[in-house]
C-alpha cells in the first residue's frame, strides 16, 4: 500500500521523465560506441556506426516520453477520476426530477468532458526538448 | 560469406524481448546484444526500436523496471518480466507456433 501511494504521488514532471528517458538511451548509445571502438573502429567511424544502428535518437526519446507520461500512475488515476465524475454527472442528470439538481449533473459532465479534451490536446503538443535539443546525443558522442 | 539480414515481422520484437527477459532481468543494451548474439546477426533489429516497445510493455504490465548498476558500474534501467509477462510469453509462443506451422504447410503444398 505504501509503495502504491509512493508510486501514485511520484512527481509527475515532464522534465524529470525526459531526463530519465535520456539517461537510459544515453547509456545504450555509449555502450554501443565503446563496443565498436573495442572492436578496433576509429572513434569517428564508431560514432557513425552507433547512430546508424540505434536509429533516430530524438524521435525514439520523444516516443518513450509520450508513452511514459500517459502511463504514469497519476495520469491514469486522473483519467479514472474523470470517468467517475462523468458517470456521476449522467446519473444525477438522469435520476433527478428537480431541474436545479439536474444542472449540477450537466456541470459535472461538462467538467469531465472538457478536462478529458484538455488532456488529449496536451498529449498532442510536441514536447519542447524535441526541437531545442535535437541531435544532443550525436553532438556529445 | 555474409548472410542477408531479415527485417523483423510486425509484432515479433515484443516476443523476442519477452523471451530474452524470461531468463533474467536485463537492461535495454543487454537485451539487444542477447538478441543479436542468439540470432547470429541474421535479424535486422534497430537498437532504438527496442525502447518504445519496452515502454509499451511496461504500460501493459508485462515488465517492470528499476534502476540499478550495470556490469561496468554505470546506472542503468533493468527490466524484469512480471507474471502477466510470463503468461503473455506463453500465449505469444503458442501463437507463433501456429503461424509458423500454417506458413510451412502452405510453402510445402503450394
Amino acid at each position: 500500500m505504501k509503495a502504491l501511494l509512493a508510486r501514485l504521488f511520484k512527481p509527475y514532471k515532464r522534465k524529470e521523465i525526459e531526463l530519465e528517458v535520456e539517461e537510459e538511451l544515453r547509456f545504450h548509445v555509449e555502450m554501443l560506441r565503446r563496443e565498436y571502438i573495442r572492436q578496433g573502429m576509429p572513434p569517428e567511424e564508431a560514432k557513425g556506426a552507433t547512430l546508424k544502428r540505434f536509429g533516430d535518437v530524438e524521435q525514439i526519446k520523444y516516443r518513450c516520453v509520450q508513452i511514459s507520461r500517459r502511463s504514469h500512475p497519476f495520469m491514469r488515476a486522473l483519467k479514472s477520476f474523470l470517468i467517475l465524475v462523468s458517470i456521476a454527472g449522467v446519473s444525477v442528470r438522469v435520476l433527478s426530477a428537480d431541474i436545479s439538481v439536474g444542472r449540477i449533473g450537466e456541470m459535472l459532465i461538462a467538467v469531465a468532458v472538457l478536462s478529458r479534451l484538455l488532456l488529449y490536446v496536451r498529449g498532442l503538443s510536441p514536447s519542447n526538448f524535441l526541437s531545442k535539443n535535437r541531435n544532443t546525443f550525436a553532438a556529445d558522442l | 560469406m555474409a548472410h542477408a539480414r531479415t527485417d523483423l515481422m510486425q509484432g515479433t520484437l515484443e516476443l523476442l524481448i519477452l523471451k530474452t527477459l524470461a531468463r533474467e532481468a536485463m537492461h535495454g543494451y543487454g537485451i539487444v546484444q542477447r538478441i543479436h548474439e542468439t540470432a547470429e546477426d541474421l535479424l535486422k533489429v534497430e537498437d532504438g526500436s527496442l525502447y518504445p516497445a519496452l515502454y509499451r510493455m511496461e504500460e501493459r504490465g508485462w515488465v517492470t523496471s528499476e534502476w540499478g548498476l550495470s556490469e561496468n558500474n554505470r546506472r542503468a534501467k533493468f527490466y524484469k518480466l512480471t507474471r502477466a509477462g510470463r503468461k503473455q510469453l506463453e500465449d505469444e509462443c503458442a501463437n507463433w507456433e501456429r503461424i509458423s506451422q500454417a506458413i510451412t504447410r502452405i510453402l510445402q503444398t503450394a
